[in-house]
C-alpha cells in the first residue's frame, strides 16, 4: 500500500513536470501560432490588400450594402476594408474579393471562383488596382467576355461604394432601374411605382421619353434630368414652367393612332418586314428583321438559334427615327443580347438615314451590329417604298 | 434529414473511402501482424471498434468542456493517451471479472490497443475534423468497422499467402505488404462515389 | 551493452537495427508521410528530438520510476514531449505542420519510441542512451528519406518540391497514393533482404512475438494478472 501511494506521488510529480514544461513551451509559441494562424486565415484578404496587418469581420447585417457584399473586413489598422461579394456573369456564379483603402482607392481586387467561360476573370482584377471610382469606369471590357467584364466591374463599383459606407458615409446604392422607378414615382405617386415605356409613334420635342402608369392613372414625360407627371386628365402638377408642352405631348400620344397597312400589295417587302402601320400624322412604324449571328452561317453554323433580329422603329416621313426597340432576338449570349437592351438600341433614337450607322457597336459581336444596322436599313427602304405606293 | 445523410456520408467514407488502414495506415502494425487467422482477425477488430467508441464518449467530452474551457488545448494528446491506456485496463479487468469468456475472446487484444495509433488516431481526428458528438461517434464506429473490415479480408488473403511459395527475399513482410498495396489500391475505387451517393 | 563504444550505439540504430528496415517498427508513419521528401525527413527529425529527449528524461529517471508503473510515465513523459516538439513546428514551420497533421500526434504512439524507453534508455546511462535515441533517430528519418525520395521522384518527378524537368512526362502518380506507399515499402525490404543475404529483416516473424514491444506488451499483461 506504501509503495503504491509512492509510486503515484512519482507518475504524478513526473506529469506535474511535464505539464510545466507544456505549459511553458505553450507561453512561448502560442502567439507564434496564432500569429501563423491568422496568416493562413488572412492569406485571400492579404492579396487583395498587401499592406495589411490584420483583418476582422465586420457585421453586415444591420447595414444596408449594395446587395452583391457578402462579407466585409476592416483593416485593424484602419487602412481600409476587404470586401467580398457575389454576383452573376456569363451564366454563373463569381466570388470576388476586393480590397479598397480609406482614400476609396482599389488596392486590389481578386476571383476567388467562377464558372466563366474565358478564363480571363482570373487575371481581369489586377486592371483595378490603384484605380478609384472614376478609374473603375475606365477599366476596359475584355472582348468577348462583355458580360463578365461588366458584372466584375459593377462589383469591384459596389465594394467602392460599400466601403464608403462602412467607413460611415452615404451612397446611392440603387441600382439605374430603380433609381428610374423612384423618380417615376415621384412624379406620379398616383402611379404606385408601375410604369411601362411607351413607344413613341409621334415626334415630341424636347422631350427624351414617355412612360405610361400601368393603372391607367397617367404619364410621366421625361426631359433630361426631369421627370415630369401628367394625370390621366392631362393637369400637369403645380410650379412645372410651361406645362401646356407636357399637357399637348400627352394630348398627342393619346390621339395617335395606328392604321395596318397591308403588305400584300408589296411583295418586295414581304421577305424583310414583318409589319408597317401608319400614323394619321404621317409616321411609320416598322418591324423589320435583320440576320445577325443567329443567321450568318445559316443552319450550318447555329441551327438552334436560327432567328432573326426583330426591330421595331417609327419613322417620321423625312426618315428620322422617332423610336427604336428590340422585338425579339436570338443573339449569343452575354455577347450579341446585348441588342436587346436598351443602352444599344437607344442609340438609333433621334439618328436619320444619314447617320443611324454612326452608333456604337457591341464589343464581341460585330455580326449582331451589322444584323441591326441591316434590319433598320430595310425599315428605312421599306418607308420609302411604301410611301411612294401611298 | 440532412443531418441523416451527413451521419451516413461520415460512416461510408470513414469504412471505404478514407479506410484508417488502407489509405492513412493508422493501426497498420495489428493490421500486418496479427491478422491471419480470421477469428484472431475479428476479435482485435471488433475489441478495437469498441474501444475507439468508449474512448470517444470519454474524450469528446473531456476535450469540450474541460480543455478546451480551462484553455489547455496542448494536454489533449497526453490526456488523450493516458484516458485511451486506462480505459483498455479498466475494459479488461471488467471483462476478466464479469464476462471471462469473452475476456478470453477479446482480452488478449486489449493491451496491444494502446499503443494502436487508430484509437488515438481517430479522438483527435473527431477533434481536428470539428465533428459534433454524434457525428464523432458514427466516425468512431465507421473507423473501427473499416479496421475490422480491412483485418478480415486481409486474414483471408493472408492464409492463402502463406501457402503460397514466393520467391525468398518477398517472403513474410514484403509479400504482404504488396498483397496490402492491391487491396489499398481495389479501395481506392470508392473514392469520389461515396461523396456524391445523395447527388 | 555498457562496453559498446559510442559510435557502435550510435550506428547500431542506422544500420544494424535501422528500426524502419530492418526491425519493422513505425509503420505508420513510414507509409504516410513519406509522399515528399520534406514531410518525410521533418517526421523523422521531429521523432528524433522526441527519441532524444525522451530517451534521455527516462534514462535520467530510471533509477525513480517505479517498475509497476513504468508504462503510464513513459507515455506521459512521450506525449509531452511530442507535444512540445509538435508546438514548435507549429510556431516555427507552419507549413511542415500543415502537412504531418495528425501524424505529428500520432509520434506519441510510435512504437520505436516507447519500444527503445523499454529496450534501451531504463536500462542504459544517460550518454548512452541520448546516442542510442539519435542513432535510432537518424536510422528512421535515413528510412523514411529513402522511401520518400522513391516515392517522390517516380511518382511526382520531383525532390523535395523541386520539379526534375525531363521526368515529367513518366510519373507515376500511383507512388504517392496510399497503395503506392505500401508497394515501395514491400519492394524495400526485399531489396534488403537481397542486400544482406537473408539476414534482415531481422524478425523473421513479424507478428506480435516477434515485435520488440511485445516484451512490454506481454509484461503489462503479466503486471496486470499479478494485480
Amino acid at each position: 500500500m506504501k509503495k503504491n501511494i509512492k509510486n503515484l506521488v512519482v507518475f504524478v510529480c513526473i506529469c506535474t513536470v511535464i505539464t510545466l514544461l507544456l505549459a511553458t513551451t505553450n507561453f512561448i509559441t502560442a502567439p507564434m501560432i496564432e500569429k501563423n494562424q491568422n496568416a493562413l486565415a488572412n492569406k485571400a484578404l492579404l492579396e487583395v490588400m498587401p499592406n495589411g496587418k490584420g483583418f476582422e469581420n465586420v457585421d453586415i447585417t444591420k447595414l444596408t450594402l449594395p446587395s452583391t457584399v457578402t462579407e466585409a473586413y476592416r483593416e485593424t489598422d484602419g487602412q481600409g476594408y476587404v470586401i467580398k461579394l457575389l454576383t452573376s456573369g456569363y451564366g454563373s456564379d463569381m466570388v470576388i474579393m476586393c480590397g479598397v483603402d480609406s482614400k476609396g482607392v482599389v488596392t486590389g481586387a481578386v476571383c476567388l471562383s467562377s464558372n466563366e467561360t474565358l478564363g480571363k476573370e482570373k487575371t481581369y482584377g489586377e486592371n483595378f488596382t490603384d484605380k478609384d471610382a472614376a478609374g473603375v469606369d475606365g477599366v476596359d471590357t475584355i472582348t468577348g467576355a462583355t458580360k463578365t467584364t461588366e458584372a466584375y466591374k459593377n462589383a469591384v463599383k459596389d465594394a467602392l461604394n460599400a466601403a464608403i459606407i462602412l467607413g460611415g458615409g452615404s451612397v446611392d446604392i440603387r441600382s439605374e432601374e430603380e433609381i428610374l422607378f423612384d423618380n417615376l414615382n415621384t412624379a406620379l405617386p398616383e402611379g404606385e411605382k408601375k410604369f411601362q415605356k411607351l413607344f413613341l409613334t409621334e415626334e415630341l420635342d424636347n422631350i427624351d421619353a414617355v412612360y405610361a402608369a400601368e393603372n391607367q392613372m397617367g404619364y410621366v414625360i421625361v426631359q433630361g434630368e426631369q421627370f415630369i407627371g401628367v394625370k390621366a386628365d392631362g393637369t400637369v402638377a403645380e410650379g412645372v414652367e410651361n406645362g401646356t408642352i407636357f399637357t399637348d405631348a400627352v394630348a398627342k400620344i393619346k390621339a395617335s393612332s395606328l392604321q395596318d397597312i397591308n403588305l400584300a400589295g408589296y411583295p418586295d417587302l414581304e421577305a424583310t418586314i414583318i409589319s408597317a402601320k401608319k400614323t394619321a400624322s404621317g409616321n411609320y412604324v416598322i418591324e423589320a428583321k435583320g440576320a445577325g449571328y443567329g443567321i450568318k452561317g445559316g443552319d450550318e453554323y447555329h441551327p438552334a438559334s436560327n432567328e432573326y433580329i426583330i426591330v421595331r422603329v417609327a419613322i417620321t416621313p423625312d426618315y428620322k427615327i422617332i423610336d427604336c426597340i428590340t422585338v425579339s432576338q436570338a443573339e449569343t449570349k452575354g455577347l450579341g443580347d446585348e441588342c436587346a437592351n436598351e443602352s444599344f438600341y437607344g442609340q438609333f433614337v433621334g439618328k436619320t438615314e444619314q447617320n443611324y450607322t454612326e452608333i456604337d457597336a457591341i464589343s464581341g459581336a460585330t455580326l449582331t451590329t451589322d444584323g441591326y444596322k441591316q434590319a433598320i436599313e430595310r425599315a428605312f427602304a421599306a418607308v420609302k417604298v411604301l410611301k411612294g405606293g401611298a | 434529414m440532412e443531418s441523416l445523410k451527413i451521419l451516413i456520408v461520415i460512416l461510408l467514407s470513414s469504412v471505404l473511402v478514407d479506410n484508417y488502414v488502407l489509405s492513412r495506415f493508422l493501426g497498420i502494425c495489428p493490421f500486418l501482424g496479427v491478422s491471419k487467422k480470421i477469428d484472431q482477425a475479428v476479435g482485435m477488430g471488433v475489441a478495437v471498434t469498441i474501444v475507439m467508441l468508449i474512448a470517444t464518449v470519454v474524450t469528446w467530452p473531456i476535450q469540450y468542456f474541460v480543455l478546451n474551457t480551462l484553455n489547455l488545448g496542448y494536454l489533449q494528446n497526453i490526456v488523450f493517451i493516458l484516458i485511451i491506456a486506462s480505459l483498455v485496463q479498466i475494459l479488461e479487468m471488467f471483462l476478466k471479472k464479469f464476462s471471462p469468456a469473452l475476456h478470453k475472446g477479446l482480452g488478449v487484444y486489449l493491451p496491444l490497443i494502446t499503443t494502436n495509433c487508430a484509437v488515438l488516431g481517430v479522438t483527435i481526428n473527431n477533434i481536428l475534423d470539428g465533428y459534433n458528438f454524434i457525428e464523432s461517434m458514427v466516425s468512431s464506429l465507421g473507423c473501427g468497422l473499416g479496421f475490422l473490415l480491412a483485418m478480415v479480408l486481409f486474414s483471408g488473403l493472408r492464409s492463402r499467402i502463406d501457402d503460397t511459395q514466393v520467391p525468398a527475399p518477398f517472403k513474410g513482410l514484403a509479400v504482404t505488404l504488396i498483397a496490402a498495396s492491391f487491396i489499398s489500391l481495389a479501395f481506392m475505387g470508392f473514392s469520389g462515389i461515396v461523396e456524391n451517393i445523395f447527388a | 551493452m555498457k562496453e559498446k563504444s559510442s559510435l557502435s550505439v550510435l550506428l547500431n540504430g542506422i544500420i544494424k537495427e535501422n528500426p524502419v528496415l530492418v526491425l519493422i517498427l513505425g509503420t505508420c508513419p513510414t507509409l504516410a508521410t513519406t509522399t515528399t521528401v520534406d514531410g518525410a525527413f521533418g517526421m523523422g527529425i521531429a521523432a528524433l528530438v522526441v527519441l532524444v529527449c525522451s530517451n534521455v528524461f527516462i534514462s535520467l529517471l530510471r533509477k525513480v520510476i517505479p517498475e509497476t508503473m513504468r508504462i503510464p510515465c513513459y507515455i506521459v513523459i512521450i506525449a509531452g514531449f511530442v507535444t512540445m516538439v509538435k508546438m514548435m513546428i507549429q510556431a516555427f514551420l507552419p507549413s511542415l505542420y500543415e502537412a504531418l497533421g495528425v501524424y505529428l500526434d500520432l509520434i506519441t504512439v510510435n512504437c520505436i519510441i516507447l519500444g527503445r524507453a523499454e529496450m534501451f534508455a531504463n536500462k542504459n546511462a544517460v550518454v548512452a542512451s541520448a546516442l542510442d535515441g539519435v542513432g535510432m533517430g537518424l536510422g528512421f528519418t535515413l528510412s523514411l528519406t529513402v522511401m520518400s525520395t522513391i516515392r517522390e521522384v517516380f511518382g511526382a518527378a520531383s525532390f523535395a518540391g523541386i520539379a526534375i524537368p525531363f521526368m515529367q512526362d513518366y510519373k507515376i502518380e500511383f507512388l504517392t497514393k496510399a497503395p503506392g506507399g505500401l508497394l515501395v515499402y514491400g519492394l524495400l525490404i526485399a531489396l534488403i533482404y537481397v542486400v544482406t543475404q537473408g539476414k534482415a529483416p531481422l524478425k523473421k516473424s513479424f507478428s506480435c512475438e516477434g515485435c520488440p514491444n511485445a516484451e512490454f506488451c506481454n509484461s503489462q499483461n503479466c503486471d496486470m494478472k499479478g494485480a
